[in-house]
């Protein structure tokens, strides 16, 4: 038996190129675990199949020891909520009529739909947001409005592809703070990024321990450690294949681009 | 928004309640003929047709997330004029009735659509694609109707042509009840479906991610709004533009929320069809136009500005 999301020799072929090859991880009830990795690493793809979305798959991915691909869709939903690196929309719709169709797993009224769509708007801070349509947000306020999506989802696990790729310094933090709360109140998140910095963003002081990283790179796991683990900087280098330097601000680790030969 | 609905609603309402009353005066012995067996009829499958081409033109929008999405595009009229033509020329002489050829055209327009169904459902084409494929099958289609015209005689490819422009004129309620129940029941089905396709507004991967299951939603909104137009384009003809303009126009002043656009495009396509078919009747006196020229005619360049309004803004 084992809770949570559970990975076991995951490979994906498209083309026949291996974009996944014999990845496996676990994602207990309240863990958070960053994936990082290049550009093309399959970081993507590996949320992908997580939610069942990709073709070409050969290992297991089970939810609570239950294939995945085999749950009935209203109840996947109540165990994976998916946040994409893209969201294209082009309609002209209300922000709440978007957060609202996240309830879909739900069987309820209209009304209950509605509460709770204003209620995850609330944890966003985007209760203003309520009635704009979405075309006309900025991008920090977009992904506020795909954040409370997910909390209107309500499922037990996050996963969150790039959450803070388009968005300024300051809203990039921002989100990250966001993701931060949701685990500390009892979630699970999987966050992929190949943002380094924000990585210690996820986690309050003191708790960098408890983060997970997990590196990827062209399809295979390369290394899987702690956040506040003294090798990290170095499997970092191997994965993005660059030297790093350390700073240490405030308590938290930063990777710079370091000026010494490869 | 709630009020504009509410606007919108009545005044459609009240359009479908006008229409018998719009034409040649009503006095004289056979008014109460006209009115209970001509024109009452003819209101009431106008607003049966129009409603279900206006709610199957939403539909089909919205799952294919896509604004040229009609069951015209995926072969669903094509189908049936190719039913109906081949009723027309190879057992000509009209001893076959109408309803041979509303059975014939119901037929064709359910194999067409199932096959895109089919495609659709196999869950291993992007909706893009089945798209092209309806598009192509609806150009062979075409091809072959066109085809099965050049062999007929003037008789029956004049009768072709008539029934290919779309009529809502009749004597007597049997297209209405014949029509209705499926009608009714098709429009049941894809209402039921709103949940889906809201969810469906930040695209399919995300919808899955929501718990939507793809495959079943696209199965059942293709299925019965193939079995809705079919039937209403069995009994009438094809009638251009309703499904593909009113869906937009609903769009562009109500918004795009499924659950307000499906059941208000069958509302203003109703009421649309009906207004249509009024200004048939009376545009030239003494004469009844096919109410497809009339819906092609306003309905182009009403498109037309809608769409080129949007872009300004």
């Amino acid at each position: 038996m084992s809770h949570g999301l559970n990975i076991d020799g995951l490979t994906v072929v498209a083309s026949e190129k291996k974009i996944l090859q014999g990845v496996s991880l676990h994602v207990a009830p309240g863990e958070c675990l960053a994936v990082v990795g290049p550009n093309g690493a399959g970081k993507s793809t590996l949320l992908r199949a997580a939610l069942g979305l990709s073709r070409g798959c050969t290992g297991t991915v089970t939810w609570n020891d239950e294939a995945v691909r085999s749950l009935d869709g209203r109840k996947r939903a109540e165990a994976l909520a998916w946040l994409p690196q893209r969201t294209s929309i082009r309609e002209i719709l209300p922000v709440l009529d978007f957060v609202k169709a996240a309830r879909f797993r739900f069987a309820e009224s209209r009304v209950a739909a509605t509460n709770a769509a204003l209620s995850a708007l609330a944890v966003v801070h985007a209760e203003a947001l309520s009635e704009r349509i979405l075309t006309t947000l900025s991008g920090g306020e977009f992904q506020r409005v795909m954040m409370a999506t997910l909390i209107a989802q309500d499922a037990q696990i996050f996963l969150l592809d790039e959450p803070a790729n388009h968005l300024d310094p300051a809203r990039q933090v921002e989100f990250y703070r966001m993701i931060s709360e949701q685990w500390q109140s009892g979630r699970s998140v999987v966050c992929v990024t190949h943002d380094i910095n924000l990585l210690s963003q996820l986690a309050p002081s003191g708790d960098a321990n408890k983060v997970r990283v997990l590196g990827l790179r062209e399809g295979s796991p390369a290394f899987e450690m702690r956040l506040d683990d003294a090798r990290l900087r170095e499997a970092l280098e191997a994965v993005f294949s660059m030297h790093l330097e350390v700073a240490e601000v405030a308590g938290r680790s930063y990777f710079l681009p370091s000026s010494r030969p490869l | 928004m709630q009020a504009k609905v509410l606007l919108v609603s009545s005044a459609c309402l009240l359009v479908v309640a006008a229409s018998p009353f719009i034409g040649a005066s009503l006095d004289g012995t056979e008014s109460r003929f006209i009115l209970t067996q001509l024109r009452v009829p003819r209101s009431l499958l106008g607003a049966i047709v129009g409603g279900s081409l206006g709610l199957c033109g939403a539909a089909y929008q919205a799952l294919f997330d896509n604004p040229l999405a009609t069951p015209s595009t995926v072969g669903t009229t094509a189908g049936a004029a190719l039913g109906a033509l081949a009723v027309l020329v190879l057992l000509p002489g009209g001893q076959m009735g109408l309803p041979a050829v509303a059975i014939a055209a119901f037929i064709g327009a359910l194999a067409v659509t199932f096959a895109i169904a089919a495609i659709a459902a196999s869950g291993r084409a992007s909706m893009n694609d089945v798209l092209l494929a309806g598009i192509a099958i609806t150009l062979a289609t075409g091809a072959i109707t066109t085809g099965l015209q050049f062999q007929a005689d003037m008789a029956s490819t004049f009768e072709a042509v008539r029934w290919s422009l779309g009529h809502l004129s009749q004597v007597g309620y049997r297209g209405v009840l014949m029509i209705s129940p499926i009608a009714l029941i098709c429009g049941a089905i894809l209402l039921s479906q709103v949940r889906a396709l809201e969810s469906m507004l930040g695209g399919e991967d995300r919808a899955h991610a929501q718990g939507v299951d793809i495959r079943r939603t696209r199965t059942i909104c293709l299925a019965s709004g193939a079995v809705g137009v079919g039937a209403c384009v069995a009994w009438c003809g094809p009638i251009a533009f309703v499904g593909l303009i009113v869906p937009h126009m609903v769009r562009l002043s109500l918004g795009a929320s499924r659950r307000i656009l499906l059941p208000m495009s069958a509302l203003v396509g109703a009421a649309f069809l009906v207004a249509c078919d009024s200004l048939a009747r009376v545009a030239l006196p003494g004469q009844d136009l096919p109410v497809g020229v009339v819906t092609a005619t306003i309905g182009a360049p009403l498109l037309v500005f809608l769409v080129t309004r949007r872009r300004t803004h």
